[in-house]
C-alpha cells in the first residue's frame, strides 16, 4: 500500500516538491537485494536532479568519444548545471531546470543557442517512470565498481524489438546514476555515458555558474528557430497504428534548413527513446526514393506518400522508424 | 606569499591592495620567479606556446628597433571602449542565481564585437560528411533541437564550415 501511495504522489506532485521529499527520505540505499529494482531506478532519476555533485564523465557513441566536466547544484528549489566539453572545441552547456544555453564554438565565433531539455546525463531517466515500466522490464545484475564507487547494475530490457536495451550502474550510497549504456538487439553498444570521477558538492555557491569567455571570439545568438506551436489547423493526414508504447508528446510547425516551406514536426516517445516525424509537401520532380539508414543509435527513413514527403528520425531501431512513417495515412 | 601572487593573477585581489606584493616581487627574486612561473603555467593551461628562455632579452632588443609611436593616444582611444567592456565582464559579474545572468554574459560578449559589417557576416553551412551512411543534417538537427538524446548535447553529428557571401 505504501508503494502505490508513493507512486500516486510522484504522478501528481510538482517535480520540485518530489525532489524535496525524496531528499528528506534520504539516500541510504539498503542492501539492494531487498529493495525493488524500480525503486532504485526511481531514486536514481531523482538523485540526478536533487543532489549537488561535480565530476567528469565520458560520452561515447558510434565513432566519437568526448569527456565532459559537470558541476550540478540543487539548492532546494532550483537546479543549476554547467557541462564543459574537455575534448575538441570547448562547447559548454549551462542549464537551469529545463532551460539550456549552449555556447557552441563554430570556427571563429561562438554561437549561443537556447534549448529545452530534461534528460542530460546523469538525469537520463524521467522522474515519472510509468511509460518506461510499460515498455521495459527491469532486473538487477551484479555489484560493480565505477568511478571508484560501488554500484548496483540494473538491466532494463525492452518487452519487444521496437527499442534498445539499457544497463544502468547506480551508486549504492548516493543513489546516483554512474554509468548508462545503450545496447541494440545484437548486444552491440550504441551509446555509453559513464562517470570516471565524481564527488558530492557541499557548497551552494554559484560562482562556477558562468561560461568561460573567449575575448578573441565573437559571440552571436543563433538565428531564431522558426517554430510555431501546433495551432490545430486541419490537416489531410491522420496517424493510425503507432508502434507499441510510442506516444505523441509534441507537435509543432517549423522551418527546416534548406526547405522553402514550413514542415510539420511531431515527436513520439516510449518514455526513454524519442523519434521525430516530419511531414511536408513533396516538391515537384522529387524522386519517390525510399531511404533507410542508421548511424550509431540513430535511424532515418524517408519516403514519398501521396504527394507528401514523410521523414522519420530518432534513437530507435529501424523497425520502429519505418513503422512510425507507415502510421501516417493521407486522406484523399 | 605565493597564495597572494596567485590571487593577484586571478583578479581576486585588487591591484590597489597588492602594492606590497609588487614591491616584494621587485626586491625578492623568489617572488618574481613565482610570478613568472604562474604565468607560464597559466599560458600552458590555456594552450599558449611556452616562451623561450631569452624571451625578455629578445623582446627588449626588438622593442629598441621599433620606431617610436608619436601619437599613442590615437591607438588607445580606439581600444578603450572595448577594454572598458572587457574589464566589466568577469570582475563585476555577480553570482546572480538567475538564468538571465548567463544570457547577459553572452550579450555583453557580443558587444565586444567591433565592426558592425553585417553584410559580410559569414553564413554557416551545415555540412555532412559526404558519406553514403550519413543522415541528412537538416532533419537530424531539427530532431535534436526539439528532442535531444543524452549524447547529442556533447557529440554533434554535424560539422560546420563557414563561407563569406
Amino acid at each position: 500500500m505504501k508503494r502505490s501511495g508513493l507512486a500516486r504522489f510522484f504522478a501528481s506532485s510538482s517535480p520540485a516538491l518530489v525532489l524535496g521529499v525524496i531528499l528528506c527520505m534520504s539516500f541510504n540505499v539498503q542492501a539492494a537485494t531487498d529493495e525493488n529494482e524500480w525503486d532504485v531506478l526511481q531514486k536514481a532519476a531523482v538523485a540526478a536532479r536533487a543532489l549537488s555533485y561535480q565530476g567528469i564523465f565520458i560520452c561515447q557513441t558510434g565513432q566519437q568519444v568526448k569527456s565532459v566536466q559537470i558541476t550540478h547544484l540543487f539548492d532546494g528549489k532550483n537546479e543549476f548545471a554547467r557541462n564543459v566539453l574537455l575534448d575538441g572545441s570547448p562547447r559548454e552547456v549551462l542549464s537551469q531546470g529545463g532551460d539550456l544555453v549552449i555556447y557552441n564554438p563554430k570556427n571563429e565565433k561562438i554561437v549561443i543557442e537556447k534549448r529545452r531539455g530534461q534528460n542530460m546525463f546523469p538525469a537520463v531517466l524521467p522522474v515519472n517512470l510509468d511509460a518506461v515500466k510499460e515498455n521495459y522490464s527491469l532486473r538487477s545484475g551484479a555489484l560493480e565498481r565505477v568511478a571508484g564507487r560501488q554500484s548496483q547494475v540494473l538491466i532494463l530490457e525492452p518487452k519487444d524489438g521496437l527499442r534498445y536495451s539499457y544497463r544502468f550502474w547506480i551508486d549504492t550510497e548516493y543513489g546516483l546514476l554512474l554509468k548508462s549504456v545503450m545496447f541494440n538487439s545484437r548486444d552491440e553498444i550504441m551509446e555509453s555515458i559513464a562517470f570516471n570521477q565524481l564527488a558530492l558538492l557541499s557548497s551552494v555557491e554559484l560562482d562556477w555558474f558562468k561560461p568561460k569567455i573567449d575575448h578573441n571570439k565573437n559571440y552571436e545568438m543563433e538565428d531564431e528557430q522558426v517554430v510555431i506551436a501546433d495551432n490545430g489547423t486541419p490537416v489531410d493526414w491522420v496517424i493510425k497504428d503507432l508502434p507499441a508504447g510510442y506516444r505523441k508528446i509534441d507537435q509543432m510547425t517549423r522551418m527546416v534548413n534548406g526547405k522553402p516551406y514550413p514542415v510539420t514536426h511531431i515527436i513520439f516517445s516510449d518514455g526513454l527513446a524519442s523519434v521525430s516525424l516530419f511531414i511536408e509537401p513533396a516538391l515537384k520532380g522529387h524522386k519517390s526514393k525510399i531511404l533507410l539508414r542508421s548511424v550509431g543509435n540513430t535511424s532515418f527513413y524517408t519516403s514519398v506518400n501521396k504527394g507528401h514527403l514523410v521523414t522519420v528520425v530518432g534513437e530507435a531501431p529501424e523497425a520502429t522508424i519505418v513503422q512510425i512513417a507507415n502510421a501516417v495515412v493521407f486522406r484523399k | 606569499m605565493t597564495e597572494q601572487i596567485s590571487a593577484l593573477m586571478d583578479d581576486e585581489l585588487a591591484i590597489e591592495e597588492a602594492t606590497h606584493i609588487l614591491t616584494s616581487m621587485q626586491s625578492s627574486k623568489q617572488a618574481a620567479e613565482t610570478w613568472s612561473q604562474y604565468h607560464l603555467i597559466g599560458d600552458a593551461m590555456r594552450g599558449g606556446a611556452a616562451l623561450s628562455p631569452h624571451f625578455k632579452q629578445n623582446l627588449m632588443q626588438k622593442l629598441e628597433l621599433e620606431p617610436t609611436v608619436l601619437a599613442p593616444n590615437a591607438i588607445q582611444a580606439k581600444v578603450s571602449k572595448v577594454d572598458q567592456l572587457k574589464n566589466k565582464l568577469p570582475a563585476t559579474w555577480s553570482i546572480a542565481a538567475s538564468f538571465a545572468a548567463v544570457m547577459v554574459v553572452g550579450w555583453m560578449a557580443m558587444q565586444v564585437q567591433t565592426q558592425p559589417n553585417n553584410e559580410l557576416a559569414p553564413i554557416e553551412v551545415a555540412k555532412v560528411e559526404p558519406s553514403e551512411q550519413s543522415i541528412p543534417a537538416e532533419y537530424l538537427m531539427a530532431h535534436q533541437a526539439s528532442a535531444p538524446s543524452a549524447s547529442s548535447y556533447y557529440i554533434q553529428s554535424v560539422s560546420y564550415s563557414e563561407s563569406s557571401r
